[in-house]
């Protein structure tokens, strides 16, 4: 189906070099595509922490799946927390490009309210098409709430199962209708390495991994204003050596450092 | 949802504010303030501050903030039926305990700045109640003893350029015999009354509770110690957001619409 409202396609942006034209990319179709945010020796790495984590939940059989996910997936899988799993997964939630967007989006401070992999396997299928804000009532408040930014680890193409989204579709400010979850989708292609930041209201989901024996990997760092509740609860999960060693941006992303909520005795935690 | 009587559900709608009176006999509110005292003290102890100069203007306002560490007093007010009916009827299910703290105005302690907590936290519009207050009065509360002060009808302005321009003169105060609770819709306005008395102390109780996707006032799991949080059972510690299951609301409502197979074939 095609959507009647205007500026809404199925379209994808150019990629982009600086934050400044990525976030013009956001106001306009509700995502942009930054290459080589991750190169060289810190992407293998990246890479490798990623595989590792996933290989290891796998093989000791503790994936959890994802309710949203399609039933009776054996082929994709999520990886939790990763904060816990890599110290290379913090340098990716408080890259100063990642925070340059959520600063000038969101504001300061956010919250960091997951950050968790989600890797097609070979005949994996799709996710339902949703915005990522759609835990917040309607209507909407006028700007976004929440950016959710994908670290590429492989490439992305329409054959591995890149994410898939309707471009523009930020500008409705409202989630899409059960009648809209077949509304045209396009794949967002970008190399390993890239980052794709998405604008919490622009509609996307999984694609199908179409491949005989590729896996894709994508890394995603969710980040919210610091008015809602965290998806991760770190406070419970978070490995404390994380805590320990993180920056007082990181501290202030995980809810350690805040003003006004999340507070004990009426003041910041840490 | 909750059956409530006429006149507060009446009271809810047209004004914002209701008063449920009796919910604590005489001698159990009594007793309350005792044990408020004491969770005062206990709080001092923990190395607590009860004057809190970015809420109040003078030290006549004593504030208690970890009344759920401090007595299990506090544990059974903050979940008590009546009370919690009147927070489904404002908040449906969805809810999360977001703060208990006590306000305690002595003789001398004045108003605080005007506000709702809504507007405080979320953006514009506010179309719906987010969060709720319910207010346990342990002493006589009046408007000479420093009843919270309110805008009837306030829970209707929805944006900021509503709230109009005599606001200060349209507040009324909360008044309710020792033993009441008063629930208070998220979005009303409202400030602390000064307690211009000469020797009453009047001491409320907010138990605050929110729409389970918003970030508590309080870190629970940082508050209360281990052993607190050992004796809780599964339903408080749910409400509280101790455990793993955070905020994940309205996935539900996606799972219909959830793929039966890969590649769309279903």
């Amino acid at each position: 189906m095609t959507l009647a409202e205007p500026r809404v396609r199925a379209a994808l942006p150019a990629p982009v070099e600086t934050v400044e034209a990525g976030l013009a990319s956001i106001a306009e179709h509700g995502l942009a595509i930054l290459p080589g945010v991750l190169g060289g020796a810190r992407l293998e790495e990246a890479r490798a922490a990623l595989y590792r984590a996933a290989d290891q939940d796998r093989a000791r059989g503790r994936e959890q799946k994802f309710a949203l996910d399609y039933v009776g997936d054996e082929t994709n899988q999520r990886v939790w927390n990763l904060l816990s799993r890599d110290p290379v997964f913090a340098d990716m939630a408080e890259h100063p490009t990642a925070l340059a967007f959520i600063r000038a989006i969101l504001g300061w401070p956010a919250l960091l309210g997951n950050i968790s992999a989600n890797i097609t396997g070979p005949g994996g299928g799709e996710m339902v098409l949703h915005a990522d804000q759609i835990f917040v009532p309607e209507p909407w408040a006028r700007d976004a709430q929440g950016l959710n930014i994908c670290w590429c680890l492989d490439d992305f193409t329409e054959e591995t199962g890149a994410t898939r989204i309707v471009a523009g579709s930020h500008r409705l400010n409202r989630a899409p209708r059960p009648d809209e979850a077949g509304a045209e989708t396009v794949a967002v292609e970008a190399p390993a390495g890239a980052i794709v930041v998405l604008d919490s209201r622009v509609w996307h989901k999984t694609g199908n991994n179409r491949t005989a024996d590729r896996r894709r990997g994508g890394v995603f760092a969710w980040y919210t204003r610091p008015i809602y509740r965290q998806q991760e609860n770190w406070f419970l999960s978070l490995d404390p050596s994380v805590r320990q060693f993180a920056s007082d941006e990181m501290l202030t992303l995980l809810g350690w450092k805040t003003t006004g909520l999340g507070l004990v005795n009426g003041a910041s935690p840490a | 949802m909750p059956e409530l009587t006429t006149k507060l559900t009446k009271d809810l709608e047209e004004t914002g504010v209701a008063i449920l009176p009796g919910v604590l006999s005489a001698q159990e509110s009594r007793d309350a303030v005792d044990r408020l005292w004491a969770a005062a003290e206990g709080f001092r102890r923990m190395g607590g501050p009860t004057f809190m100069p970015q809420l109040d203007p003078n030290e006549s306002n004593v504030r208690v903030f970890a009344l759920l560490e401090l007595d299990p007093l506090f544990r059974d007010l903050i979940r008590n039926p009546a009370a919690l009916d009147l927070v489904e009827a404002v908040l449906g299910e969805g809810w999360m305990i977001s703060n208990f703290t006590a306000n305690i105005a002595r003789p001398g302690s004045r108003s605080m700045s005007l506000h709702s907590d809504q507007a405080l936290v979320v953006p514009e519009p506010w179309l719906a109640p987010w969060s709720v207050n319910i207010i346990w009065c342990l002493t006589d509360v009046r408007g000479e003893n420093g009843g919270t002060l309110y805008i009837p009808g306030s829970h209707r302005f929805e944006r900021l350029a509503d709230v109009p321009d005599d606001a200060l003169a349209r507040l009324t105060p909360i008044v309710a015999p020792a033993g009441s609770i008063a629930v208070m819709d998220g979005r009303i306005w409202h400030t602390s009354g000064a307690n211009v008395t000469k020797d009453e102390d009047r001491a409320l109780l907010f138990g605050y509770y929110s729409a389970d996707f918003l970030r508590p006032q309080v870190n629970w799991n940082a508050l209360l110690s281990e052993e607190t949080q050992g004796s809780l059972d599964p339903w408080m510690r749910a409400r509280l957001g101790l455990d793993a299951a955070a905020n994940i609301r309205m996935a539900g409502q996606l799972l219909g619409a959830r793929p039966k197979s890969p590649m769309g074939v279903s």
